[in-house]
């Protein structure tokens, strides 16, 4: 029988957001503020300590507490994970790097967490609203049905553009 | 200089810190799965069992007892008014492991019908070592059945491997006792 999911997982998939983003703001460290990446390292190791304070008071604090902390923690990274993506598009005006960050990064991040967080409230007998995983669902889809399209005949983009370009000039 | 310039360098930024990410992602995954560990307990089979006695079958005594020997049902035990009965070998405690158990009697659920026909109905484990005898004593003064009270009452006492003890009953009715009152007593073996 597998084992149910602990509210402490979303401090864990928190970590490693952050650990990720980390990670990919040094590779983009010409883009972004020097500071960042050690940054977003001791947000991590701040969900470390998360993780070490619920295991330390696994028998004092009840599920619903543990719960709320651990989530509240996992929607600060996902918050720099937007942060990030709008610093780009806004800030720097890199609208191609932020379109990649978003399809990338931002978009499978959010989808990962409204799988978790269903999975993990249908387990604890929650009502979940069934709305957010048909988006989602028709969302992942739609990226799905494109990304394929794009891989089998990478000239759509050109020729989408070449129209682009025509129907401006008109 | 050469050595500022070097860890400077983008790529040693990210091999510093793609090291303490890998050192932190595991440091929590490792405490997460020991939040999720779970303990696998096995049942055994119980080395101390009820095993049938002397008395079975006599004075009106039936004895039943479960497949695994773990609950005892005695019935018809008597009581006769102002006069004490006694079975001295109703059912037995018997140790099959090899080793010394600690064992007690103790009340699971006391009597509370009927206390106007009884006097006492006593339960004595009744260990080879007089020093290592233990009782429990149901007394009723005609009003209401007085039960053994706190853990004082019923103490562990140890059972050598292979050794088997008599649970004695002593019964007493009041001598205003009406034939056919019924009371009952259920108490439990603990063997830690």
């Amino acid at each position: 029988m597998p084992e149910p999911l602990l509210p402490e997982f979303f401090a864990l998939l928190a970590v490693d957001l952050f650990l990720l983003l980390s990670l990919l703001s040094c590779l983009l460290d010409e883009r972004l503020p020097k500071a960042i990446p050690y940054i977003y390292q001791i947000a991590a190791l701040i969900g470390f300590g998360h993780l070490l304070v619920s295991k330390t008071f696994f028998t004092q604090f009840d599920e619903y507490m543990r719960f709320w902390y651990n989530f509240f923690y996992l929607l600060v990274a996902l918050g720099n994970v937007i942060a990030v993506n709008l610093y780009l598009a806004v800030e720097k005006k890199l609208w191609t790097l932020a379109k990649a960050w978003s399809g990338a990064v931002t978009f499978p991040m959010i989808v990962i967490s409204v799988f978790f967080l269903s999975n993990y409230s249908y387990l604890q007998g929650a009502e979940f609203p069934m709305l957010i995983l048909q988006i989602g669902f028709v969302l992942s889809v739609i990226v799905m049905g494109v990304s394929i399209s794009i891989f089998l005949s990478p000239d759509i983009l050109n020729k989408l553009r070449r129209r682009k370009e025509v129907n401006q000039w008109k | 200089m050469e050595i500022r310039k070097i860890l400077s360098r983008k790529e040693m930024k990210l091999v510093t810190l793609l090291l303490t990410s890998l050192l932190i992602a595991t440091a929590s995954a490792y405490t997460y799965i020991s939040l999720t560990m779970t303990s696998t307990v096995q049942v055994y089979a119980a080395d101390v069992v009820f095993w049938v006695g002397a008395d079975n079958g006599t004075k009106g005594l039936v004895v039943t007892f479960n497949s695994a020997n773990t609950t005892a049902t005695l019935t018809g035990l008597r009581a006769y008014p102002n006069a004490t009965f006694t079975y001295t070998d109703p059912v037995r405690v018997k140790n099959k492991g090899g080793t010394t158990a600690q064992l007690r009697l103790s009340p699971d659920v006391n009597p509370s019908a009927n206390p106007d026909d009884f006097e006492y109905v006593k339960f004595l484990l009744n260990a080879t070592t007089s020093g290592d005898r233990k009782w429990l004593n149901y007394t009723s003064d005609g009003s209401i059945w007085t039960s053994p009270s706190g853990p004082t009452s019923w103490t562990t006492t140890g059972i050598l491997g292979s050794a088997s003890w008599p649970i004695v009953v002593y019964t007493k009715a009041r001598p205003a006792g009406v034939a056919g009152q019924t009371v009952t007593i259920t108490i439990k073996v603990d063997v830690d």
